[in-house]
């Protein structure tokens, strides 16, 4: 488990100049703990409570790099989505490619395949957010099922959907998905596929529809967000949903937790690890503002 | 990491509903989930009051994992499902 310690990101305050100033501005060794008086108090937004729920000021670049993160675990979640369909691919900054999905097979199997042209690149951390997720099999795929639906009669693979069977009796073999849709039975393979064939399916549906509200009340350009209670539990579940994404694509452990303070500014993973380390005092500070 | 067990607060039933209630539900630690958050949802879904589910999240935090829940094998199911959804790494377990 982890914990957040003092002396990290410093609290969001009231300064709300430059919001324009894209997110990945910086070079990613602008980041580091050398340059205390850059603009990181606002990079380090975090919600407070309001009356009924919490709020949070985003700038138009970190929205996008949350936009982006989110959408692209939902399509990971989704599996057999069209690119391009629905709110995942549209408007989400660092898209690429006229599907609109930004998850090209080219980032596949990041951050091994990312190399020196990744997360330091002219886009900086914003940009290479818009890649990152994507498992093996996310990108391209074309299976049953995906496309515009057709009106009609629902093909079995669609009753089987719309009663709630996934299907599925086997842990996912990307890493990501398997620690979102973990077994149920550590020693017990059977009963594992059982449970699966019977709550894969609404668990998907679960995150997808966190990830939509998140993205329906996160404005791609940023701004003021301010949440109903409901809608914090729904961003609550995303965002830790994209915590554990990018701590298992990261290869975050136990026992190198604090990967961010030792990874080598040349480290492809240094941006992607700010990101990871910001969304948990956001995080933190949404479970604060509920308490 | 210890894998000892995991000394668990029983319910208040009878030995006789015990003895037809012998599974549990396990929370594994995980390098990703904050403690607050773990926390939180252990009040979430079980209605746990604030000192019980940071105790649980303790437990799981320094001994690896915790027994979050026990009785029939259907409930503890549901207890996983509700741990997943929040992205708790949970298991079902026959407590022999």
């Amino acid at each position: 488990m982890s914990g957040i310690g003092p002396g990290g990101f410093p609290a969001d305050d009231d300064d709300r100049s430059g919001p324009d100033e894209p997110f990945g501005a910086q070079e990613p060794d602008g980041l580091g703990e050398d340059d205390p008086g850059d603009d990181s108090e606002e990079l380090a937004a975090t919600f407070h409570p309001i009356p009924g729920g919490a709020a949070c000021y985003f700038a138009p670049a970190q929205a996008g790099v949350i936009r982006s993160l989110v959408g692209q675990v939902a399509e990971l979640v989704r599996g057999d989505s069209a690119p391009g369909d629905s709110a995942f691919g549209d408007n989400s900054p660092g898209d690429s490619g006229p599907g609109g999905s930004g998850m090209g097979g080219a980032m596949g199997g990041w951050p091994a395949a990312g190399g020196p042209g990744g997360p330091g690149g002219a886009g900086g951390p914003a940009d290479a957010a818009g890649g990152g997720l994507a498992g093996p099999g996310a990108a391209g795929q074309g299976g049953p099922g995906s496309g515009e639906p057709t009106p009609g009669t629902p093909s079995p693979d669609e009753l089987e959907r719309m009663l709630g069977l996934s299907g599925n009796v086997e842990l996912p073999d990307d890493p990501v998905l398997a620690r979102l849709l973990p077994d149920a039975y550590s020693d017990d393979a059977e009963a594992s596929a059982e449970f699966r064939r019977y709550t894969e399916e609404s668990l998907r549906a679960s995150k997808i529809n966190s990830a939509r509200a998140v993205l329906a009340s996160l404005p791609a350009g940023g701004g003021e967000v301010v949440l109903s209670e409901s809608e914090c539990q729904q961003w609550l579940r995303a965002l830790n949903d994209v915590r554990l994404a990018l701590g298992v694509r990261l290869g975050i452990t136990d026992e190198n937790e604090d990967l961010m303070s030792s990874a080598s500014v040349d480290d492809p993973r240094s941006a992607y690890l700010w990101v990871y380390q910001w969304l948990a005092y956001l995080q933190d500070s949404l479970i604060e503002s509920l308490s | 990491v210890s894998t000892a067990p995991v000394e668990v607060e029983q319910p208040e039933t009878s030995q006789e509903a015990r003895l037809d209630a012998p599974w549990i539900t396990i929370v594994w630690n995980d390098p990703v989930n904050l403690m607050s958050y773990v926390t939180y949802v252990f009040q979430k879904v079980f209605g746990y009051p604030k000192a019980k589910a940071q105790k649980l999240m303790l437990d799981v935090h320094h001994k690896g994992k915790a027994v979050v829940s026990s009785g029939a094998r259907e409930a503890m199911e549901r207890d996983a499902e509700a741990l997943h959804g929040y992205g708790l790494w949970a298991t079902v377990s026959h407590d022999s």
